[in-house]
């Protein structure tokens, strides 16, 4: 049985007059188990590979293999589905046309849907919002399903006429998770951000063929971890406190405050998908009315909740000094995560503008990025910089931009921009 | 064999401890005492007697009064506390027990002990007892423990319940004159004070530079006399409700000395050393020796007992008697609400504990010359169930308290003219 604990981490004191309680929540879990085997429901994976004309005959082998070593990494007895993507989607396994969508993985169905992969051939164009859609349908066709999952594969820009693929990106959301993976360096990452933050998944560039087969491993290894379907941050404010925002901030920085399911008046659900044995760190600001020096107040209750079952919660809580030496320090955990936060919006600003031509946006932007990477020790953004932007000082931020670029370096740096760093707790 | 609660009357299992619905304690459960549950031998000056401990409690001993059953709703909006002790609508923190408690023995006695504002905890101490019946016998026990000194906030309610322990039998007859019966209430008074003592200075650390230290104020109500005990700056007043009130307990401090050297009230309360007591318990206690005093209460009114973080803002009874009557109400337990409310409103300088009883003898409720005392003295109200099942049977008459039918008006003040209310 999955266990959660929470931990808060803030300066809880505010001066005279003070209304902005900021706080970072650590929720871990631990004993998760595996996918579909908690009694709550039966898990199910799909795994969409682009088979569009644009996938060259060197991508496709390396996708057929990697589909069919992340068939072997999906554990008997999950409901499973292999999806060709093109204009259309097409459903290569199970090869049905009525009845359920989906399979329950055993010896003999993984080999059978090995050799429908073995079968894809590249044509046609790219239309992910079909893709996303036939998802949806295929776990609607197996009411025991909840935990839902797709692994995405593209190698190219979805060719269709504007909001089609929001639309479906809406229709996905809030019913199952994406994991989406670019090949090569023909897609758009904001496209396929937009799919992945939608549907509570990741998003990477996968530059080189023979990197595509470890990556869908791991992909699949870590869905099939994820033993707890389905949970909410929950969070309560005080009457006339307003939220400022909800973010996840580590692994990766999601905005969630646009996301909320209000509960009741004072309190708000944010999606956060299934769990692994992992911890993540979200970041609450919340403004509540200043009261008199010397009284305390719970500014916000934060809880994780599976259905209706509440199990765990951190309080965060505000007291009002007139000790300046208390009000003034802010806490590092919540120091450190705002720098990360400025960092994903700085690089992705800074390539934005880049791409724009608009380069003198593009250095100041990059610069600050530079600086908020060296300044949170965030080394994996900082060698990912040093190939887009020439340094000439880290602290300050003065960089100059590098002539020649290649275009999957560019991408990993905009892909890898929400991800964070964490930085020791004990010292909070 | 099933059992009912005693707080909310649903049935329980005879093996059962705590009630299903409401979670009070069940005192028909076959593994609890005799007697119903007490605190920590540290309260108790006979804990550790063996011998003579009573394996049942005595009817006319007044019964402690119920804990509260649920918390009390958020002071701020009134909305629900949650378990986390926030309350649940504006996050308001609910005052942990010893920074706020109330008690209210019987519905005419009652009492509030508050941290007030600024001051970081709450170092008064407050203990009650009440007889069911109204105006048959009440202790109010409150002690100021000394804020420059050190756990005086353990150490003050170590004293109340050690004083409420003392107090909780009548106080004696004596020989039946006056001059016997006085004597034999102030031994007991002094009793009193010693059991406060020793327990005050049992919390003490031997080694510590600034021992706890607390003032002492009780009022025992019997009848139609109310008997004072003080040491240090808390007080006992009468307030009736139409005339003047007064009083009763005589302060140990700085400002007092003046005031009986001929400095005026109002300047000697507020210079700089009014609120140095010249006398208090501890273990550097200079002197163990109460203030007595006992009155007559022939009209209807309060008796108060309160420490300085309420008289700070109204000290002459005039004062007090008009915030009374801005209250409005002859409920205990809302008036003490009110007058914490009232000195918190004030600013809350310092811990603020009100202790209340309503005395009405022309009420209903007026002592009757000879009854039988001891039928209104053992129970509280809802707590009926318990004490019978513990053992002691409301009329049980063990001891008799005494026969109000001899008393003699001894401290007729020539105060007590009869003016009507007091405007305020």
């Amino acid at each position: 049985m999955a266990e959660f604990t929470a931990a808060v981490y803030q300066n809880e004191f505010l001066p005279d007059g003070g209304t902005d309680v900021n706080a970072i929540v650590t929720v871990t879990c631990t004993g998760a188990g595996t996918a579909g085997q908690a009694g709550s429901g039966d898990a199910g994976e799909i795994i969409i590979v682009d088979t569009s004309g644009s996938m060259g005959p060197a991508t496709m082998e390396a996708a057929k293999d990697a589909a069919k070593a992340a068939l072997a990494e999906i554990v008997d007895g999950t409901w499973f589905a292999v999806i060709a993507g093109a204009d259309r989607a097409m459903l290569a396994y199970p090869p049905v046309t009525s009845g359920p969508g989906m399979v329950q993985m055993d010896a003999r169905v993984r080999t059978q849907a090995m050799a429908a992969i073995d079968r894809f051939v590249g044509s046609g164009g790219t239309a992910i919002s079909t893709w996303l859609d036939l998802a949806g349908q295929l776990f609607s066709s197996v009411p025991s399903i909840s935990q839902r999952h797709v692994l995405l594969l593209t190698d190219g820009e979805n060719r269709e006429r504007p909001g089609r693929l929001d639309e479906a990106i809406n229709r996905a959301t809030g019913y199952f998770q994406a994991d989406c993976r670019g090949a090569g360096t023909d897609w758009q990452v904001a496209e396929i951000r937009r799919i992945a933050q939608a549907l509570l998944g990741s998003v990477d560039i996968i530059p080189r063929p023979d990197q595509m087969r470890a990556e869908f491993q791991a992909i699949m290894r870590k869905s099939m971890s994820r033993g707890v379907a389905d949970a909410h941050l929950r969070v309560w404010t005080p009457q006339g406190a307003q939220i400022l925002f909800v973010r996840q901030v580590s692994p990766t920085v999601e905005d969630l405050t646009a996301r909320r399911t209000p509960v009741n008046p004072l309190t708000g659900d944010y999606p956060t998908g299934a769990w692994s044995d992992e911890s993540r760190d979200y970041h609450v600001a919340v403004r509540v009315a200043a009261k008199a020096v010397g009284q305390e107040q719970l500014a916000a209750r934060i809880q994780l909740t599976l259905g209706d079952d509440i199990v765990t919660q951190g309080l965060v809580k505000a007291t009002w000094s007139s000790n300046s030496e208390l009000t003034t320090r802010i806490d590092q955990q919540v120091a450190h995560y705002t720098g990360q936060t400025e960092l994903a919006a700085a690089i992705q600003e800074g390539l934005a503008a880049k791409a724009a031509g608009d380069e003198a946006t593009a250095t100041t932007k990059l610069g600050r990025a530079v600086a908020l990477a060296a300044a949170t020790g965030n080394a994996e953004a900082t060698t990912k910089l040093r190939k887009v932007v020439d340094v000439e000082n880290e602290v300050e931020g003065t960089v100059r931009l590098k002539r020649a670029v290649d275009k999957a370096d560019e991408m990993a740096l905009d892909t890898a921009s929400t991800k964070t760093t964490r930085i020791r707790k004990d010292t909070a | 064999m099933t059992t009912v609660c005693a707080a909310c009357g649903a049935a329980a299992a005879g093996t059962a401890r705590f009630c299903e619905g409401c979670g009070a304690p069940l005192a028909g459960a076959p593994a609890a005492p005799a007697v119903p549950p007490t605190r920590p031998g540290s309260d108790d000056p006979l804990s550790d007697a063996p011998i003579s401990a009573p394996t049942r409690r005595p009817s006319a001993a007044l019964p402690d009064p119920l804990p509260a059953m649920t918390r009390r709703p958020c002071a701020e909006c009134g909305g629900e506390v949650g378990p986390d002790l926030y309350c649940l609508e504006c996050g308001t923190k609910a005052p942990s027990e010893r920074d706020h408690f109330r008690e209210s023995p019987a519905p005419w006695v009652a009492g509030v002990c508050d941290r007030g504002i600024t001051h970081a905890r709450n170092e008064d101490a407050m203990a009650l007892l009440a007889g069911a019946r109204p105006g048959s016998r009440a202790v109010l026990v409150v002690l100021d423990g000394v804020s420059n000194s050190i756990d005086s906030d353990v150490a003050s309610l170590a004293g109340a319940h050690a004083a409420r322990e003392v107090l909780r039998m009548p106080l004696p007859a004596g020989l039946g004159t006056e001059e016997s019966r006085a004597a034999a209430a102030a031994r007991v008074f002094d009793t009193t004070v010693q059991a406060a003592n020793t327990a005050i200075v049992a919390t003490t650390d031997p080694d510590s530079p600034n021992p706890a230290s607390a003032t002492f104020a009780v009022a025992v109500v019997e009848g139609d006399r109310v008997h004072v005990a003080n040491i240090g700056d808390s007080r006992a007043y009468w307030l009736p409700d139409d005339g003047q009130g007064v009083q009763l307990s005589t302060d140990d401090s700085m400002a007092q000395a003046q005031i009986a050297a001929g400095v005026p009230r109002e300047i000697a309360e507020t210079s700089p050393q009014a609120h140095a007591i010249t006398k208090w318990l501890g273990r550097d206690s200079p002197d163990l020796s109460p203030h007595l005093v006992t009155r007559e209460l022939s009209v209807a009114g309060w008796v108060l007992v309160c420490s300085d973080g309420l008289w700070n803002y109204a000290s002459e009874p005039a004062d007090l008697t008009a915030q009374i009557a801005a209250a409005g109400t002859t409920d205990p337990a809302e008036l003490a609400l009110a007058l914490v409310g009232f000195a918190n409103d004030c600013g809350g300088q310092d811990n603020i504990t009100v202790a209340l009883a309503r005395v009405d003898p022309t009420g209903s409720a007026a002592t009757t010359p000879g009854a039988p005392a001891a039928s209104g003295l053992g129970t509280v109200g809802q707590n009926a169930d318990q004490t019978e099942q513990s053992g002691g049977g409301p009329t049980d008459p063990e001891i008799d308290v005494p026969d109000r039918s001899d008393v003699h008006e001894l401290s007729d003040l020539p105060d007590h003219a009869q003016e009507g209310p007091s405007d305020g």
